[in-house]
């Protein structure tokens, strides 16, 4: 199978070691991958933050450059949501027949990681060892917009060697919110703390998610306590295997 | 607790009025547990209706299709409640419906009211405008005597004290009661408040009510509640004036058959409420004989008019988005600025104020979507938050001031990279540099200056790697080429 | 502006507002939620009274015959003499030896000074525990089930319906006057703390009676 990774923006720029735990783990399951030079970012930053006209013209991109690839996978369930829930609307208020024409038979074929693995090849266990105790964080999009539901679960049940810690107040955000983490600094950071007391009283060594947003501002609060607990995307944890551990930052 | 009126064209900006509330544990310590027990009774009672869904579709339903055809709804109220007795009248804003009613209350010589908890009042600020006129209201719902006799604002729509604890509620009602003797069980304090009320029940012959429905087809309105103070206000005095929203028009009586379901479950958690009152105009020999309803726009038209804003009209106000909200939880309802705090707030109370104040309010949100996914009417409220988030940026877009915002600054350029991957490159590239000052030895910045100030106050930032994904995959390619 | 000239700015409004079109009509809103409940009349008047008892009212059952007998005991049990009752309630249920205050245009604190109420009711709704009040004439007028504190309400178990749109499907005309009682007045208001009776009657007794 070949498929196409969207890295989207901000992985590619601080998470790279994220986008090659999907290439390793991917090639791993036989999907032959592609990466189209010209990506750049999905608009969803712009988009909610009320930038719609700089959004458009990111959306516009997103659809030219991947209406002839046959599937898309993005490492990131707020980008996937953005493209599915905002393309939609932008291109009917801009009146562009053709985009979104392209967009609606590209939906399809465009898939989160852990809706890819399960939807579309149909793998639940893809092989991984990762002998650490784990707790997943529900990110509101891959919860709420994507309704991946317990996908993560079924992938992170079939890991070998790992002790998956049940994290309370699972559907509650963890007040990252893109630009809301900077101009409501103060409720952010207030709300990141509620979700820290309930992630540390997991106990685990890792906490995991489908996004690097949310665990950019848990893992960041996470370091400037140093609580130990270190943060981990889901494909980080899937493409880890005895011999080759998972590539982690420091 | 300071009193300061909640009025949305004084309020600091959200990120401001946060600030004390965030710095009061007690009243977020009261506003977390009261949020935490609704929302368990809820869930509770949603979960044991399995045909939940579908009620909130024909809710959502119904009041969609009353809104497109509220002209048609509203005229067929008028006739029938003044067929039935009732006197209809018509409020374009705020200013003149307090006047509507201040004239209904001169006629009826009246110096004192009793009323029924109404947001909407609030919204309009009656009360300050009838003591201006040396009529005094008395508030009989419970949480709005509190409220009342604190000197204190609602900070939530279905339970406008829950910031208040049992150890306020008690000094509150031993000072303005004479009331020393009270202890702090809610029995106690609720059994005062029932005696503080009652002659005033049975004495005071002046009324107001908001409305949870009002029903084209026969002109009734439905009022929801369960203490029973509405029925007194609704059943003995001579003269019961109504203020309602133009958009709580629902076609027929039937559809209370969902719009019951839905708003009890989802505003108290219950089944039912324990009292739920209908009228019709005024009906001999039972209840008030002068029965006036004041249909109040106040710039709901406005937003009907707009496709995306217009969902917000379906609203119940059940409170439901309140208590789901992980930021309402931190701030309470007061930080809102608006009688309307918690998401539907954040969306109503600027469009209510045409979008000239309240701005800060679609931005206080972490667009999470917990408000869509319990809203029994589904309003969609992260598109709308959205749509209005865009409209406050292209008034910025025109406005001299952008070029000092670095957040407008910042947006503007952040479009300009996304434009083309070259330029992607060279700001990853670039970037690098600039934060290579700041990024401590293990990797990680622990401060930034200017508005990156503001992420790291309280959490660090992974400092960028030496290599961008991009890079590596184009090494990749050539090592593999090769 | 005068309120006429309000009026019409509002409807211009709303009408310029709405003039897009599109949307469902009335007869095809979705309603697929459910309509008639599954349980058998029995099962369902068991469901009544378990919801009923859940919010603290009395709860007791009788047959046609045993009425007034019935009343009478429960009067006596809970030691109330002075009762105001509707015009309309059925005569043979007064019992003697009680003070009965038929309702003809009573005062409030006439009403409000008897130690309880008797009256009929118009349905209950088993799922949510609810009495329905239409307030006829042996139902009694909306003062005469709220000032009196106790509350005796006299229900046929022909007229429990299981679910609400059951309730809405037997009003062949909407009421002019409805009461929607689901357990006693009650508040939450102090950190969330249920009390029981506020200003509404703080007890509520139901007689279901087989028919």
């Amino acid at each position: 199978m070949r498929a196409s990774l969207f890295i989207t923006c901000y992985n590619d720029t601080l998470y790279p070691e994220t986008g090659r735990a999907v290439v390793k783990l991917l090639e791993r399951l036989g999907v032959t991958l592609d990466f189209h030079p010209e990506q750049t970012c999905c608009g969803q930053m712009h988009a909610n933050t009320g930038f719609r006209a700089e959004a458009y013209s990111q959306a516009k991109r997103f659809v030219r450059l991947y209406r002839d690839t046959e599937i898309v996978i993005i490492p990131s369930s707020s980008c996937v949501a953005m493209i599915r829930d905002q393309y939609p609307v932008l291109f009917e208020e801009l009146g562009n027949e053709d985009l979104r024409r392209d967009l609606q038979a590209l939906l399809p074929r465009i898939f989160e990681l852990s809706e890819f693995l399960i939807d579309k090849l149909g793998v639940e266990d893809v092989g991984a060892y990762f002998p650490h105790r784990v707790t997943y964080h529900a990110s509101c999009h891959g919860l709420r917009g994507l309704h991946v539901g317990d996908r993560p679960f079924r992938l992170l049940g079939k890991v070998r060697g790992l002790e998956l810690a049940p994290l309370e107040n699972l559907d509650r955000c963890c007040g990252f919110g893109g630009t809301f983490s900077i101009k409501n600094a103060e409720v952010s950071s207030a709300m990141l703390a509620s979700k820290l007391r309930d992630v540390l009283t997991t106990r685990a060594e890792y906490c995991t998610a489908l996004d690097n947003s949310c665990l950019m501002h848990l893992g960041g609060a996470l370091h400037r306590q140093f609580a130990g607990m270190r943060t981990i995307h889901l494909a980080q944890i899937l493409a880890s295997t005895e011999t080759e551990p998972a590539e982690e930052f420091l | 607790m300071s009193h300061t009126e909640l009025d949305p064209r004084l309020a600091p900006p959200f990120p401001q009025a946060a600030l004390p509330v965030l710095r009061n544990p007690q009243l977020r310590k009261n506003v977390a547990h009261a949020t935490d027990v609704i929302q368990g009774k809820r869930a509770m009672l949603v979960a044991e209706k399995s045909d939940w869904q579908e009620l909130r579709s024909a809710a959502a339903a119904i009041r969609a299709h009353a809104l497109e055809n509220l002209g048609t709804y509203l005229t067929q109220f008028e006739e029938r409640c003044t067929a039935a007795g009732g006197t209809v009248h018509w409020a374009a804003d705020a200013a003149e419906a307090r006047r509507i009613i201040l004239d209904i209350l001169r006629a009826e010589g009246a110096s004192e009211v009793i009323k029924i908890k109404t947001m909407t009042s609030a919204e309009i600020q009656l009360n300050p405008a009838l003591e201006a006129n040396g009529i005094h209201a008395y508030e009989t719902d419970l949480a709005e005597l509190i409220l009342q006799l604190g000197k204190d604002e609602p900070s939530h729509i279905v339970a406008p004290a829950l910031h208040v604890n049992r150890s306020q509620v008690r000094e509150i009602f031993a000072r303005s009661m004479g009331r020393s003797d009270l202890t702090d069980d809610p029995q106690a304090l609720t059994a005062a408040a029932r005696s503080y009320l009652r002659q005033k029940f049975l004495s005071v012959p002046t009324a107001i009510s908001g409305a949870n429905f009002l029903i084209a087809e026969t002109g009734s309105v439905a009022v929801v509640e369960s203490e029973g103070n509405g029925r007194m206000c609704l059943t003995l005095p001579r003269t019961m004036i109504t203020l309602a929203g133009i958009e709580k028009v629902l076609p027929r009586f039937t559809d209370l058959e969902v719009m019951l379901q839905v708003l009890a479950r989802s505003a108290t958690g219950e089944r039912m409420n324990p009292y739920t009152s209908l009228w019709t105009g005024v009906t001999p020999g039972d209840g008030p004989q002068r029965f006036h309803i004041v249909l109040l726009d106040n710039g709901r038209s406005d937003i009907l008019a707009k496709k995306v804003e217009r969902q917000t009209l379906r609203c119940i106000r059940c409170a439901a988005c309140q208590n789901t909200c992980p930021v309402y939880r931190q701030t309470g309802g007061h930080a809102y600025g608006s009688v309307y705090g918690g998401p539907i707030g954040a969306i109503l109370t600027p469009q209510l104020m045409r979008m000239e104040h309240a701005q800060s309010l679609p931005f206080a949100s972490s667009l999470c979507g917990a408000c869509y996914e319990v809203c029994p009417v589904k309003i969609n409220i992260p598109e709308v938050l959205i749509e209005l988030r865009t409209q406050v940026v292209d008034r910025e877009r025109e406005q001299p001031v952008r070029v000092f915002d670095a957040m407008y600054v910042g947006m503007r350029a952040a479009s300009g990279i996304f434009a083309a991957a070259r330029r992607f490159r060279s700001a990853q590239r670039l970037g690098r540099i600039a934060l290579l000052p700041f990024t401590g030895k293990d990797g990680w910045i622990r401060s930034l200056p200017g508005l990156g100030a503001r992420w790291t106050a309280t959490r660090d930032l992974r400092g960028m790697p030496g290599q961008s994904f991009r890079e590596w995959w184009a090494e990749r390619k050539d090592n593999q080429q090769q | 502006m005068t309120p006429a000239d309000s009026r019409s700015l509002i409807l211009d409004r709303i009408s310029h507002a709405t003039q897009r079109p599109g949307g469902n009509t009335y007869e095809h809103l979705p309603r697929a939620y459910t309509h008639k409940g599954a349980l058998e009349p029995g099962d369902c008047v068991h469901l009544l009274i378990e919801r009923l008892r859940e919010y603290d009212a009395v709860v007791d059952t009788c047959t046609v015959a045993e009425l007034p007998a019935c009343i009478a005991k429960i009067l006596q049990a809970n030691s109330k003499h002075i009762l105001v009752v509707p015009p309309g309630l059925d005569p043979a249920w007064l019992a003697a030896g009680y003070d009965w205050k038929i309702d003809q245009d009573l005062s409030h604190a006439a009403i409000e000074a008897c130690d309880g109420v008797v009256t009929t009711a118009f349905a209950a709704i088993a799922d949510s525990g609810t009495i329905v009040l239409h307030h006829s004439a042996a139902e009694g007028r909306r003062a005469l089930s709220l000032l009196p504190d106790w509350h005796l309400c006299i229900l046929r178990a022909s007229q429990v319906v299981e679910t609400l749109p059951e309730y809405f499907a037997r009003c062949t005309q909407p009421p002019r006057l409805a009461t929607y009682i689901s357990g006693p007045s009650a508040t939450a208001d102090i950190e969330m703390t249920r009390i029981k009776g506020v200003h509404g009657p703080r007890f509520l007794h139901v007689l279901l009676v087989r028919d």
